[in-house]
């Protein structure tokens, strides 16, 4: 059977998640779980809603009717025992209130705080959303688990601190402190690869199916095996996590010595700051490849239940 | 400055995370278990279905192409289809199963699918469809099927307009050997021999598919 999903899907599906972990970024930034004094408060919510907004233009592409007869499009919201349905409501409110929070934090005006609870609940659901959408598909047996929306939605987090963390050191001019940014995003990563560690096996070990089997197969050893160890697990997971493991013993030793200071530790201070903030950018970079680069083996490995062609 | 890496977590922030979490679980979960219940509690007794015998088609593939003039197939799609086994002489003629659990209906964001109540045939509708392209992945028989030129699916109807004529479905009405034949279901899963489903096609739990075979 072709399979007609291709790159925009990918994209999409990638873009969804993204925005989504930018605004609960900025969420828990501004509540303070990535420190007292974060950059991270802002950069989220600008760019939320466009992220998102994006990923729903290009959805619009993929959609055989897109063009055609765009007017078709407001039906998408008729049936409610369609998860698409569901997604396609969740997405396009998340996109509005996104936007608003973002507009009013650029114009530093008060934003009640149930827009901004709203906003942080419809991220969770957009991020697990794109999860969701390919795991109730019972006939392509490698998406038909619960473990791919908390893959998703781990990943979301994971890329969406990674985007707020870049734009944030380029645009934001203000001086803060780094926080937690690097424990909570270790923490991130080490709960993605044990999540992917445990799908993989349940997959590979046959527990859903040859099928779903024949799929881990693709991407552990066949075709994709280059993309899955290469880029997912090595570029997107195992080297961020060394840099920011290596970034927060660092921190955390030479913090002290900034106290008592002398001229010289503060130049190599900086020095490593400098270094540091070079590193981090490959690292949040690679967070992103990686992050979209999961997107796409798990889509272009699906495999149908049944192909269509064979019969014994 | 030490401070800043330890967690606080106050009572508060614990129970705003919780409502987040309940928040997220209304919100995420609620579409999974709609889309896995079952749309239609009524059951349909005078369901139609196909049955196929194997040990009589002998692959000329009529109904296939009688389906395809009658019903002016688009561009790239096969409504029925003839597959050939790997032993000689076997073959599976398949189209739309009109199943009584059809996934096509419930993933369908846009409703182009009804199942319709007096003989449980699975209708789409082609002008409201939006080529999202869903019911192709989720459909594990490929009956929905994509025509790249028109961007929007069409799939086999049972040719429901002839039948209101008295008319036998075209694909039923070419088969010179009577190896495709139709009835509504209950009589057709009495025929002897005939089985729900043959080796490596989907398990009939999935979906319910109104169709028998007669395996050779």
């Amino acid at each position: 059977m072709e399979m007609h999903w291709n790159w925009l899907v990918v994209t999409y599906l990638f873009l969804g998640g993204l925005g989504a972990g930018a605004y609960l970024t900025s969420f828990a930034a501004e509540l303070g779980w990535l420190g007292n004094n974060s950059g991270l408060k802002r950069m989220g919510y600008y760019i939320a809603g466009p992220i998102v907004g994006l990923g729903t233009l290009l959805l619009v592409f993929d959609l055989g009717q897109g063009f055609y007869k765009p007017w078709l499009l407001v039906r998408l919201v008729t049936n409610f025992s369609s998860v698409m349905t569901w997604g396609t409501i969740v997405l396009a409110v998340f996109i509005l209130v996104g936007l608003l929070k973002g507009y009013l934090t650029y114009k530093n005006e008060a934003v009640p705080g149930a827009v901004t609870w709203a906003g942080a609940i419809l991220a969770v659901a957009t991020g697990g959303y794109t999860g969701f959408l390919i795991s109730v598909i019972e006939a392509i047996p490698f998406w038909s688990s619960g473990i791919i929306p908390v893959i998703f939605f781990v990943s979301a987090l994971s890329t969406g601190l990674s985007i707020t963390v870049l734009l944030a050191h380029i645009f934001e001019k203000e001086a803060s402190d780094k926080g937690r940014e690097d424990l909570t995003h270790i923490f991130l990563i080490l709960a993605e690869l044990g999540a992917v560690a445990v799908f993989m096996w349940v997959m590979n070990s046959g527990g859903n199916g040859l099928i779903a089997k024949k799929s881990a197969a693709l991407v552990i050893s066949g075709k994709y095996a280059l993309q899955f160890w290469g880029i997912f697990i090595g570029l997107g997971l195992l080297f961020p996590l060394a840099v920011y493991t290596v970034q927060h013993l660092a921190s955390k030793a030479a913090k002290p010595t900034v106290k008592d200071t002398s001229a010289a530790a503060e130049m190599t201070a900086g020095g490593q700051k400098q270094h540091h903030s070079y590193l981090t950018i490959i690292a949040d970079s690679s967070v992103l490849v990686g992050g979209f680069a999961l997107r796409a083996l798990i889509i272009f490995a699906a495999l149908p239940i049944w192909d269509g062609i064979m019969i014994p | 400055m030490d401070k800043s890496n330890e967690l606080k977590i106050s009572r508060r922030s614990v129970i705003k995370m919780g409502a987040l979490f309940a928040g997220t679980l209304a919100v995420g979960v609620l579409p999974g278990q709609l889309a896995q219940a079952d749309p239609n509690i009524p059951k349909y007794p005078d369901q139609l279905g196909f049955m196929h015998d194997q040990q009589k088609c002998i692959g000329c593939r009529k109904c296939a192409t009688a389906c395809k003039t009658t019903n002016k197939w688009e561009d790239g799609v096969k409504w029925r289809r003839v597959i050939s086994s790997g032993r000689p002489e076997v073959y599976l003629s398949i189209s739309c199963n009109h199943c009584e659990k059809p996934v096509c209906v419930s993933v369908c964001p846009v409703k182009a699918y009804k199942k319709r109540d007096k003989d449980g045939i699975v209708v789409h509708d082609k002008e409201i469809c939006v080529g999202c392209k869903y019911c192709l992945y989720a459909c594990p028989y490929h009956a929905p099927q994509l025509s790249e030129e028109t961007g929007r699916i069409t799939k086999c109807h049972f040719c429901y307009e002839r039948q209101a004529k008295g008319l036998k479905p075209a694909c039923v009405e070419a088969c010179p050997t009577q190896a495709l034949t139709f009835g509504r279901l209950v009589d057709l899963q009495k025929t002897e021999g005939g089985v729900a489903q043959i080796q490596w096609l989907p398990a009939p739990e999935l979906t319910k598919p109104s169709l028998v075979v007669i395996p050779k």
